[in-house]
């Protein structure tokens, strides 16, 4: 079948396979930022905005996103630079090995879209669906603090 | 495909039978895709996203555990109870995604949102080709017996004034399962238990209510003595079996703790029996 959806702000038509998953044809679109982890909606590498809120692509179907607006990690830059959640993630290092950092990322942007000033607490509940395999949370959690700061100084559309 | 109206969900889902899944957001549909499922029919365009109130709480199928989180009207109903298990239920990615409607028509039998439903008193409104109201209980039991009517609301009755719900869940980490999982209703008058609904779940099959503990409280004061009574009770009461996360004996144990913790807290937050 053929469904339309906006990706990253531009209207894309795809045909779909029956059964086929929203991440799947992400990765097909050219939107590597979209990790695979465990195609089972544990490890939240896969997130993305499906209509303004993080969820597991993994987990909907593509035929599900008929319609919908999706917002993947590459879509959160503006005009060359890159957002302000980006940006922490880089200064506190919070990169890591890379991995699970787009869906870290993306869990991190609905967060402060919703709740600007977060208490760590917060922080972490709203990671609590992203697992990092490698290292450690410390300086994801450090990275959205300083992102919320950030935001809070001077604005951005998330 | 995505029908606009229950009528139109249902006269697709009938007309495939058990080929066809209805879907909120899909992720059961996804987990558990088997070959007899050939389509599924998306309810996100029906207009069932909402929390209402209606004497007490009528919340709409395709309402995602998010949604009822950041509800108003939900923080208020009975201490804000379904806030505190629902933000609790899988991980933000899953509740931005599932809805309750979803839960309840996948039954899993370590599924959180089940017990607290039935110690809530949880009817769902249904519709098969006409709209009707069942008891939860009663949907369940409809359910076991291969029925599928399309969910569309979940109605929790207004509580009395003095009454409280408390739910204990056990699970080997805070993302996991439940290993077994518990929710109390308890309503007093005049320090004496007016009503009271103990439901357990995961033992592990489906959660299901405790009748025979739930009159042995009626009248009863809740000084620790009754709560203790009932909560060893409650061990003996549950249908527990082994399976790979844990043994009968165990969820035994976990069953009248659960039950113990549940009475007891649902006791403290209507200020003691005296």
């Amino acid at each position: 079948m053929t469904i339309t959806l906006t990706i990253n702000g531009r209207r894309t038509t795809a045909t779909i396979e029956p059964g086929e998953r929203l991440s799947d044809l992400l990765r097909r679109e050219g939107f590597m930022g979209v990790k695979i982890g465990c195609r089972a909606g544990d490890c939240g590498a896969c997130a993305v905005l499906l209509d303004g809120r993080a969820v597991n692509s993994c987990l909907v179907f593509a035929a599900k996103a008929d319609g919908a607006e999706v917002v993947t990690v590459e879509g959160l830059e503006r005009e060359g630079r890159l957002h302000p959640v980006q940006e922490a993630f880089l200064d506190e290092g919070g990169i890591q090995c890379g991995y699970c950092t787009p869906g870290m990322v993306i869990s991190a942007v609905d967060l402060l879209s919703r709740n600007p000033d977060p208490t760590e607490g917060e922080i972490r509940r709203a990671l609590s669906g992203n697992l990092c395999r490698c290292t450690g949370y410390v300086k994801q959690i450090r990275a959205v603090q300083r992102a919320a700061a950030a935001m809070k100084g001077g604005g951005t559309d998330a | 495909m995505k029908p606009a109206s229950v009528e139109e969900a249902w006269a697709a889902l009938d007309e495939r039978g058990r080929a066809a899944k209805p879907i909120g957001g899909g992720i059961d549909a996804v987990l558990y895709a088997t070959p007899e499922t050939t389509a599924v029919v998306d309810l996100s365009g029906v207009g069932l996203t909402y929390v209402r109130e209606e004497d007490g709480l009528a919340i709409g199928a395709t309402t995602t555990f998010t949604e009822i989180v950041e509800s108003p009207l939900a923080r208020e109903h009975l201490g804000g109870i379904l806030i505190e298990v629902l933000e609790k239920v899988a991980s933000p990615l899953q509740r931005n995604l599932g809805t309750i409607g979803g839960t309840l028509g996948s039954a899993h039998p370590w599924s959180d949102v089940i017990p607290l439903l039935l110690a809530l008193d949880a009817a769902l409104v249904v519709y098969d080709g006409r709209e009707r109201r069942l008891p939860l209980t009663e949907y369940l039991a409809g359910r076991a017996r291969g029925e599928r009517p399309l969910i569309t609301e979940v109605r929790l009755p207004a509580p009395p004034k003095a009454s409280s719900c408390t739910f204990e869940g056990f699970s080997a980490t805070g993302f996991d399962v439940a290993v077994l999982n518990c929710a109390c209703f308890v309503a007093l008058e005049a320090g004496r238990c007016a009503a009271v609904r103990i439901a357990v779940g995961g033992t592990p099959a489906l959660a299901v209510r405790m009748p025979a503990v739930e009159k042995s409280l009626i009248g009863a004061s809740l000084d620790e003595e009754a709560i203790d009574r009932a909560a060893a009770l409650t061990g003996e009461a549950i249908d527990a079996r082994d399976d790979r996360r844990a043994t009968a004996a165990y969820r035994r144990v976990l069953a009248c703790v659960g039950a113990s913790r549940c009475l007891r807290r649902a006791v403290e937050k209507l200020g003691g029996t005296g």
